[in-house]
C-alpha cells in the first residue's frame, strides 16, 4: 500500500479508530492490531513475501534470546553468525543473485571464456533491505550486551513489521522503538496533531514536488544523448530535489503516521542540502542508514585498521561507502556512487589533524549555525552531491559516463524547455525548510514558533489545495526499489 | 580509579581539542559533541599508546561509557 494512495487513506482511519477507541484497554491486543494492520499493509502489495518478513522475525526473536542466555562467547558468536547468515542470504538471493551472476559471467567473457547468460526472474521484495537491517541490528546489539531481548513475540514482530516504517525506513533501532511497544501509549493531542502536520508536509513534498519533477528528470535521463549540456545539468539538479522531496517526504509521512499512534521515531533527514561539507551531509541525509553503517560496519573496520592511522580510517570509510552503494542497488553505478562519496572524504581525512565522523546518531544535535560565508561551501557541497547523483540515477554505469561526457561535449545552448513551475515548487520547499531548519520538520509550529495561528491555517489550506491541483500521475517512492 | 579518570580527561581534552571536557564514569559519546566515531578511533589509539597496552576489538566495541573504558585499562595494568 502506498502512503500516497486512496487505499491508505481508508486504511489509516480504520486502524486509528480501532487502536484508540476500541482496543485501547489492553496493550497486547493493541500491539496485535498493529501487527495485523502491518501485515495487511504489506500483503496489499504482495502476500507471498510476507513469509520472508515472518521468517526474519522468528529467526531473530529466538536467536536474540539464545545469545542473551549464553555466557560462552563462542556460542554467542555462533548464534549471531546464524542470524547474519539468514538475513544476508535473504538479501543476497532476492537482491543480488542476478547482479553477481551477471558480473561473474561478464568477467569470464572479458578474459575470453564464453559463458551463457544465466539469470533468474527474481522480484525484489519491497522493504527487504530495510527490515533485514533492522533485525540484524537487534541481534548485534544483544551480542554486544547493549540490549536485552524481549520475550514478548508480538511486540517484537510488530517492531520488525510496523507499517509506517516497514517498506522504506527509518531503520529504527530496537533500543529506541522496542520499549515503546512494551509500555502503554497515551493519546497526546499535541503530539498527534504535529504528526498530522508532518504527514501534510510529506504529502506536499511527494505529490507536488517529487512527482512533478519525475517526468522532466525521466525524459532527460532517457534521452541524454540528444539533450544540450545545459539540460543535462538542469536534469541532475532537478533530480537532486526530486529524490530529496521523494525520500524525505516519505519519511515525514512515516514519522507523522507513527506519531498518530503515539510512537516517536528518530529523525531521518536534517535538512541535508544546507550542509557545509560532505561529512555534514552524511550526518543529515538518511541518518538511520548512515548511523547503522557507522555503528555496525565503519566502526568495527576502523577499530581493526586503527594501527594504519589516517590510511586505515580512509580505507574503513571507503569500504563503508562501497557497501552503502551496493545496499542501494545491485548495480555497478551504485557501487561507483558510493565510491565517489568515499573519495570525497580524502581531503576531509588527510587535511585536518582531527576531523569528524561519517555519521552520528546525534540527530537534531547537529544545529545549523549560519553565516554568509557558508554559502559557497553549501553550494559546493550541493554540486558535489549532484555529481554523484548522475551515477545514482542512470540506468547503468556506461549511461552514467555517457551522461557525464555529454555535459562536457554536447552543445551548451540554452535549455529548450524551462520548467518554471518546478522552480517555484522547489523554492517553496527549500524556503520553508530554511525557515524551519532548527525544527523537526517543515510544518512544526511549537510554542516558540513565530508563525501566527491564522497564517498557519492559510499555509495548511494552500498546501492541501496545491496537492489536489498539481497532482501528477501517481509515482512509487524511489526508495521502495532498494 | 580517580587517577585513571584524570589521565583520561587530559587525553580526551588533547585528542578532541576541547579544554572544557569534564569526564565522569558515566560520560558517553552523546555527552560530548566532538566525540564521534572517527575521533573515537583516535582516542583508542592514544589510550593504548599512553598506557602501553592493546585492547581487543570486542573490548573496544563493547564499551558503553568512560567507566567501562577505564575498567578495561585497569584490568590490563593491574594484572
Amino acid at each position: 500500500m502506498l502512503f500516497n494512495s486512496l487505499d491508505f487513506f481508508i486504511f489509516l482511519p480504520i486502524v486509528f479508530v480501532l487502536y484508540w477507541f476500541v482496543l485501547n484497554k489492553n496493550l497486547k491486543v493493541q500491539n496485535f492490531l498493529l501487527l495485523i494492520a502491518s501485515y495487511v499493509f504489506y500483503g496489499w502489495w504482495d502476500v507471498r513475501f510476507l513469509s520472508l518478513i515472518i521468517l526474519s522475525t522468528i529467526i531473530d526473536y529466538f536467536i536474540g534470546i539464545k545469545i542473551h542466555e549464553s555466557n560462552d562467547e563462542t556460542k554467542r558468536k555462533r548464534w549471531l553468525r546464524l542470524s547474519m547468515l539468514v538475513n544476508l542470504s535473504l538479501l543476497g538471493f532476492f537482491k543480488y543473485f542476478n547482479f553477481f551472476i551477471d558480473s561473474f559471467i561478464s568477467a569470464f567473457n572479458s578474459i575470453g571464456i564464453e559463458m551463457d547468460t544465466f539469470t533468474l526472474n527474481i522480484i525484489l521484495p519491497v522493504g527487504i533491505s530495510f527490515y533485514t537491517f533492522q533485525t540484524m541490528s537487534y541481534s548485534l546489539d544483544i551480542n554486544k550486551r547493549k540490549l536485552v531481548p524481549t520475550k514478548d513475540f508480538v511486540a517484537f514482530a510488530t517492531f520488525v513489521a510496523f507499517f509506517p516504517q516497514l517498506v522504506a525506513g527509518p531503520i529504527e533501532r530496537a533500543s529506541n522503538l522496542l520499549p515503546q511497544f512494551l509500555r502503554k501509549r497515551k493519546f497526546n493531542n499535541k503530539f498527534a496533531s504535529d504528526g498530522v502536520r508532518q504527514i501534510l508536509w510529506g504529502l506536499f513534498k511527494k505529490i507536488v514536488v517529487a512527482d512533478n519533477c519525475a517526468p522532466f528528470v525521466n525524459s532527460i535521463f532517457s534521452n541524454y544523448t540528444e539533450e544540450p549540456s545545459s539540460m543535462l545539468i538542469l536534469g541532475v539538479v532537478i533530480f537532486a530535489f526530486q529524490i530529496y522531496a521523494d525520500f524525505s517526504g516519505y519519511t515525514d509521512i512515516a514519522i507523522g503516521v507513527a506519531k498518530l499512534f503515539g510512537f516517536d521515531f528518530k529523525k531521518n533527514f536534517n535538512f541535508p542540502y544546507f550542509s557545509k561539507g560532505i561529512s555534514e551531509f552524511w550526518k543529515r541525509w538518511h541518518i538511520s542508514l548512515s548511523s547503522w553503517l557507522n555503528d555496525y560496519l565503519f566502526t568495527p573496520l576502523a577499530v581493526e585498521f586503527r594501527n594504519y592511522k589516517k590510511r586505515g580510517i580512509f580505507l574503513a570509510v571507503f569500504l563503508t561507502f562501497l557497501i552503502s552503494g551496493l545496499w542501494h542497488g545491485a548495480g555497478w553505478n551504485f557501487v561507483f556512487w558510493g565510491g565517489l562519496h568515499g573519495l570525497y572524504y580524502i581531503p576531509v581525512i588527510f587535511s585536518k589533524k582531527r576531523f569528524t565522523s561519517i555519521s552520528t546518531n546525534k540527530g537534531s544535535k547537529v544545529k545549523l549555525d549560519f553565516s554568509i560565508t557558508d554559502i559557497p561551501k553549501m553550494v559546493l557541497t550541493f554540486f558535489m552531491v549532484c555529481l554523484t547523483y548522475i551515477f545514482f540515477r542512470s540506468a547503468s554505469l556506461s549511461d552514467a559516463f555517457g551522461y557525464l561526457k555529454g555535459i562536457f561535449t554536447q552543445i551548451p545552448t540554452f535549455p529548450n524547455t524551462i520548467p518554471y513551475e518546478l522552480f517555484l515548487f522547489i523554492i517553496i520547499l527549500m524556503a520553508t525548510e530554511w525557515f524551519q531548519r532548527n525544527k523537526e520538520h517543515g510544518l512544526q509550529f511549537d510554542d516558540t514558533s513565530k508563525v501566527r495561528p491564522f497564517f498557519r491555517w492559510v499555509i495548511y489550506f494552500l498546501l492541501i489545495f496545491a496537492i489536489f491541483i498539481f497532482q501528477e500521475e501517481q509515482q512509487e517512492f524511489i526508495y521502495f526499489q532498494f | 580509579m580517580n587517577n585513571y579518570l584524570s589521565e583520561f580527561e587530559s587525553l580526551f581534552r588533547e585528542v578532541l581539542e576541547n579544554e572544557d571536557i569534564v569526564l565522569t564514569n558515566n560520560t558517553t559519546a552523546h555527552d560530548i559533541d566532538e566525540w564521534d566515531s572517527i575521533n573515537h578511533i583516535y582516542l583508542v589509539v592514544e589510550i593504548e599508546k599512553h598506557f602501553g597496552i592493546k585492547f581487543s576489538s570486542s573490548e573496544i566495541l563493547g564499551w558503553q561509557n568512560v567507566g567501562e573504558m577505564i575498567d578495561s585499562v585497569k584490568a590490563k595494568k593491574e594484572l
